[in-house]
């Protein structure tokens, strides 16, 4: 076990170096000069080159390649093209909103799904049993943004309970993050359903009912905490989900994150400020990963690790 | 009589008197599954008919935006156009461009998976490695990145989306095959010396069709709001295309003045990826043999 | 037990992710924390917010290019001379100025008894040390473009500077009236990236906060040497979407929204909390037609392509009615703007032009233009106006960058494959408006002239105006100049946007001027 997570570990290495030269590949990729997009439409052709020759824009390929990973581990991780600014005072201040953002839209997903779940299982092929279930898969049916414009319609414009964009408060999360969970919500509700019918099946379980313990700790004692592993799963899986729709809901609800940081750097072609996101995104992404299959290793002894 | 021993013949392995019937029993009781698939057959015929009552192209500046009316039931766009005439020939464009894209991730991802759950060793560790890679650009972006590089387009998207959903079917596929082949009967029939080949096409991808089509029905949800959201962002089909999601790119543009432009294409939207989200439950608890 | 464990690690992780990001910004967000917490509600102060849409790009004013850097900057900083709200020129920092005979040398008179925020005075030697940056190639600012045509800065005494410019240029103010002027002790001390997040300048507001993308506060300059604001902060905060810009201003988190979405008007009529402004813009929209391209090369083709097009049904169903047709090539609130015989939608005569031009059954083309929703909806309406002359347009949305890669690209006009390009112009003056776009040494990769106008007798009336300081010889020849560009029909012209912007009743004191730039100099609200 200990060996796995330390093969794991080493292998983070060299994906990170096919991730950051697919990187640098993918933002060279795309066409687009930035020191034409920076400099703007009424640039003269003379600035338009001083800019490529200073962002260092005429060296070959592989002399940007090399600047750009020297930078990332020597810590210089070098200007945002567009402003100006130290990559890093451009990047830490979107962090905050991202990761509050993802936070709440699991932990309210996690409980509402977990809850829908198992009242869906219990209650198996029942009327409530449908009802809740199709109310869960309406949460995934929904297109992000749409959601997202219709609630704040409804709760900020109509009712004025919550306020309609921004961070300036913990209560300006709220819509956010329910439009960003409502399909995580509907994906674990699903498994956790699913996991608990399959578990309530189980020897064990019934054993436990024999012996005469309540239903409500069989329940919550010995199913749930077994289906919970799958959720762990879901979990971990959905974390990409979560940070491509929060460039939406990061749109809809103005709020200042890296998702919105992302597509916005991208559009003008700020190279420095998408590198370093997105080295930021994958390695994050990677290190979750891990830890889901090292979890799914723990909860599930059968599989082996080679 | 001839049918049915036929399918006798080739479900052999599984010991099932008739899996279609006993599927088809099953499947019956899922009512929100059955009205599911009953709707994704009603947009199949409007995708293959088209029966729509306007020319879609046809603009008319005196009468744009206007609601909901006799003459036009779901009410005109900011041309002038029939808001239910391009919904109904849009049917054909969305579900197209699910269809393909989700085939395409799944046929490649299975493949991976496949060998990545049977096989192991650096062959597994190579695959898993690729999917971390894909998965560590999460879903959407990677889709937008994809279409930024080689331009928007329907196309393009088809590409874009794909490719995003390979790794998800990678995954499933390899889980269930990891347990499949855990499963004593497998370890059997290797101790017996079967051949590998055999093993696969005859115990383990049969095995994995549940999860299989369950995740294929699931994508299908999520790639229409996949192709939603890129419309949405900009990256997505060409406006003058009938395409649901740059409607209702264009018509949160009208959100106070005419939310019917909002209101239908989200619905149809809406209605559709939940249709294939039930059905995608129903099938799941028909055909995942554990839970019965 | 182990899985409790391990979910228990995963929440610690995140929290501490959390923590650590929360850790770096404390520094910065203690003080405002401490002022929305700890002030008497007796004193709250009077905070108002303007929603824009678009982020914040930079506050170094010599290195910006956008309108909105624009309007941040100009609540902190001031120039010599700025536009008033009809486009005329005022003095601001300057007094007055001369100019010689030859039009090589400018005067400007600085006004006395102006200070920085930070207490430098403002002299001629401050002024100089603003220009001497502008000027330097090896900064490459971008507002350099603006000072090109000047060769030396001297200070004549405390209060008098001269400029000197190496040939006659007739826009040189509005050029004068873009560099706003730094405090010479701040650029000293942050040097040139710190004076982008730390700005110290003359203006009405004095800088608070910036959080890029998030939002940019500046609290009013007690020491303003005019009458200023009578609020006590002012907030620009960046709202993309459309409906989340109006449902602030709804439910009063804006005081003030810019743009005001076009097609959203209708939903606001009702509301007797809000405002809506019209004012007219120096925006022109059109598309330039490639005469390098076979199609296009024909006049009578570009004609029948402006009779082809509804201007009227443009401004309706692309602008929602707030458009007014373009009458010249520049927008009418451009100085020496004439008035040109319009082209009247008729499609017969259209089609008649077609035909003599030797495409009786039209042919096909294309039409670019950016991906968002507004640009969009302008290609189809094209395309669809077109449709009824035969002309078959197809669509093609290209995101921003990928755009002008396509255009820019072509070293000569044979390499070129834009056919028509669906886009708007803003200047502040004629020269600006017309030599970027019209004279044949700014085709691409130069500047955009993207339409390939190549007219020998064009490009000497643009250079004989831009060097002719006597306005009425100027407008004589932008007039005839005007004419020309016209009947050539380098374009499809189309309309000049008419800018919306809303507020709430209690607002007073904001304007955006025809460029589109935001003043809250006398900012005031009775909420």
């Amino acid at each position: 076990m200990k060996q796995y997570v330390l093969k794991r570990l080493l292998n983070i290495i060299p994906i990170m170096i096919v991730v950051s030269i697919i990187i640098f590949m993918f933002i060279h990729l795309i066409p687009g000069d930035p020191a034409r997009i920076i400099a703007g439409q009424k640039a003269t052709l003379e600035e338009i080159e001083i800019m490529r020759e200073q962002l260092g824009l005429n060296d070959p390929y592989i002399v940007q390649y090399k600047n750009f990973m020297l930078g990332i581990l020597t810590g210089d991780w070098g200007n945002s093209l567009k402003t100006g600014l130290p990559v890093w005072e451009v990047i830490i201040p979107r962090m905050k909103p991202t990761l509050i953002l993802a936070i709440f839209s699991i932990v309210w997903s996690v409980i509402a799904g977990i809850s829908i779940g198992v009242i869906s299982a219990i209650n198996r092929g029942k009327l409530i049993d449908y009802i809740v279930m199709v109310g869960a898969s309406s949460g995934i049916s929904l297109p992000l943004f749409w959601l997202g414009l219709m609630l704040m319609q409804i709760f900020s414009v109509k009712l004025g309970w919550f306020p309609t964009t921004g961070i300036d408060s913990l209560s300006s999360y709220v819509l956010p993050s329910i439009t960003l969970g409502a399909g995580i919500t509907a994906m674990i509700a699903r498994y956790t359903r699913s996991s608990m019918i399959e578990i309530l099946k189980e020897n064990y379980i019934r054993t436990s009912r024999a012996k005469g313990l309540s239903e409500f700790i069989v329940i919550n004692k010995h199913a749930l905490r077994n289906s919970l592993v799958d959720v762990i799963t879901i979990v971990g899986l959905q974390f990409g989900f979560l940070l491509a729709g929060s460039v939406l809901v990061e749109t809809v609800f103005a709020i200042p994150g890296l998702g919105r940081l992302l597509i916005d750097s991208i559009l003008f072609r700020d190279y420095t400020v998408v590198q370093t996101v997105l080295l930021i995104f994958t390695f994050q992404f990677i290190i979750i990963n891990l830890i889901v299959d090292v979890l799914y290793g723990v909860a599930n002894p059968k599989i082996r690790y080679q | 009589m001839e049918e049915v021993k036929m399918q006798e013949a080739k479900y052999e392995d599984f010991k099932i008197e008739n899996p279609m019937k006993e599927f088809a029993r099953k499947f019956l009781k899922k009512k929100s599954a059955v009205v599911s698939l009953g709707f994704i057959f009603f947009l199949v015929i409007l995708a293959i008919f088209q029966p729509a009552p306007y020319d879609i192209d046809e603009t008319d500046y005196d009468n744009i935006l206007s609601e909901p009316n006799s003459e036009h039931l779901f009410g005109t766009d900011e041309y002038g156009r029939d808001v239910l005439s391009r919904i109904i020939t849009g049917t054909r464009l969305s579900l197209s461009v699910a269809v393909t894209a989700v085939t395409i991730g799944a046929f490649l991802g299975s493949i991976l998976g496949i060998i990545a759950g049977y096989y192991g060793g650096l062959l597994e560790s190579l695959i898993m490695r690729f999917c971390d890679i894909l998965f560590s650009f999460p879903g959407l972006l990677l889709a937008i990145g994809i279409v930024a590089i080689i331009g928007p387009g329907l196309t393009n998207v088809v590409i874009a989306i794909s490719i995003y959903g390979i790794p998800t079917f990678t995954r499933v596929i390899r889980s269930s095959t990891l347990s499949i082949k855990e499963l004593l009967y497998i370890e059997a029939s290797r101790s017996i010396g079967v051949s590998d080949t055999r093993l696969l096409v005859k115990h383990i991808f049969p095995g994995t069709l549940p999860a299989l089509i369950v995740t294929y029905t699931m994508r299908m949800g999520t790639a229409i709001i996949s192709a939603a959201s890129l419309s949405f962002l900009g990256f997505g089909a060409s406006p003058t295309n009938p395409d649901w999601g740059a409607m209702l790119s264009t018509g949160r543009d009208y959100i106070g003045v005419a939310p019917h432009m909002l209101l239908y294409p989200g619905l149809m939207i809406f209605f559709t990826v939940l249709a294939f989200n039930l059905l995608g439950d129903g099938l799941r608890d028909t055909l995942d043999p554990k839970l019965d | 037990m182990k899985k409790l464990i391990a979910l228990f690690i995963v929440i610690v992780m995140s929290v501490t992710f959390v923590a650590c990001s929360n850790n770096t910004e404390e520094a910065g967000n203690k003080a405002t924390d401490e002022t929305a917490t700890n002030t008497p509600v007796e004193n709250e102060d009077v905070n108002m917010t303007i929603a824009v849409n678009a982020e914040i790009i930079s506050l170094d004013p010599h290195d910006i290019s956008d309108t909105l850097s624009g309007s941040a900057t100009s609540t902190m900083y001031e120039s010599l001379y700025d536009y008033k709200l009809d486009m005329s020129l005022e003095p601001v920092l300057a007094t007055g100025y001369d100019v010689s005979e030859d039009g090589l040398e400018y005067t400007f008179y600085i006004r006395e008894g102006v200070t920085f925020h930070d207490g430098t005075p403002l002299n001629a030697e401050a002024v100089k040390y603003n220009f001497d940056r502008v000027s330097n190639k090896e900064k490459n600012l971008k507002r350099r473009r603006n000072l090109l045509h000047v060769v030396s800065t001297e200070v004549i005494d405390e209060y008098t500077l001269l400029v000197k410019l190496d040939a006659p240029f007739a826009p040189m103010l509005n050029r004068i009236a873009s560099i706003k002027i730094i405090s010479p002790a701040a650029l000293e001390k942050y040097g040139d990236k710190g004076i982008i997040t730390n700005p110290v300048g003359t203006g009405p507001y004095v800088f608070e906060e910036w959080t890029p993308g998030d939002k940019m506060v500046v609290r009013t300059n007690e020491n303003y040497w005019r009458e200023g604001p009578k609020i006590d902060t002012l907030t620009f905060k960046p709202v993309t979407e459309n409906g989340a810009r109006i449902a602030m201003l709804q439910t009063g988190d804006a005081d003030f929204i810019y743009p005001m979405p076009t097609e959203q008007v209708k939903a606001v009529e009702g509301d007797k909390n809000i405002e809506v402004i019209e004012g007219p813009s120096t925006i022109a929209r059109f598309t330039f037609l490639n005469m390098s391209k076979e199609i296009f090369s024909d006049v009578r083709v570009r004609q029948a392509i402006n009779y082809a097009i509804d201007k009227k049904a443009y401004a309706k169903v692309v602008k929602s009615g707030y458009a007014v047709p373009l009458t010249s090539h520049v927008p009418s609130t451009i100085t020496y703007h004439v008035a040109q015989p319009e082209y009247e939608y008729n499609l017969e005569k259209a089609k008649k032009l077609m035909a003599e031009a030797g495409y009786p059954n039209g042919f096909k083309t294309h039409i670019w233009a950016p991906n968002d929703t507004e640009n969009m909806k302008g290609m189809q309406f094209i395309s669809q106006q077109l449709s009824k002359i035969g002309i078959e347009v197809e669509v093609v949305p290209m995101e921003e960058g990928t755009l002008s890669d396509s255009i820019y690209k072509a070293k000569t006009p044979e390499e070129s494959t834009v056919n028509m390009w669906y886009v708007s112009w803003s200047a502040f003056d004629f020269d600006g408006a017309t030599a970027k776009l019209f004279h044949s040494a700014n085709i691409p990769p130069t500047a955009p002239n993207v339409s390939y106008y190549m007219n020998p007798k064009a490009d000497e009336l643009i250079e004989a105006g831009a060097i002719e300081v006597d306005p009425e010889k100027r407008a004589k020849i932008y007039a005839e100049l005007q004419e020309i560009i016209w009947n050539d029909a380098p374009w499809i012209f189309l309309g000049s946007d008419v800018l919306l912007s809303a507020k709430r009743s209690t607002t007073e004191g904001i304007f955006v001027d025809p460029s589109g730039g935001i003043i809250a100099t006398q900012a005031a609200t009775s909420k």
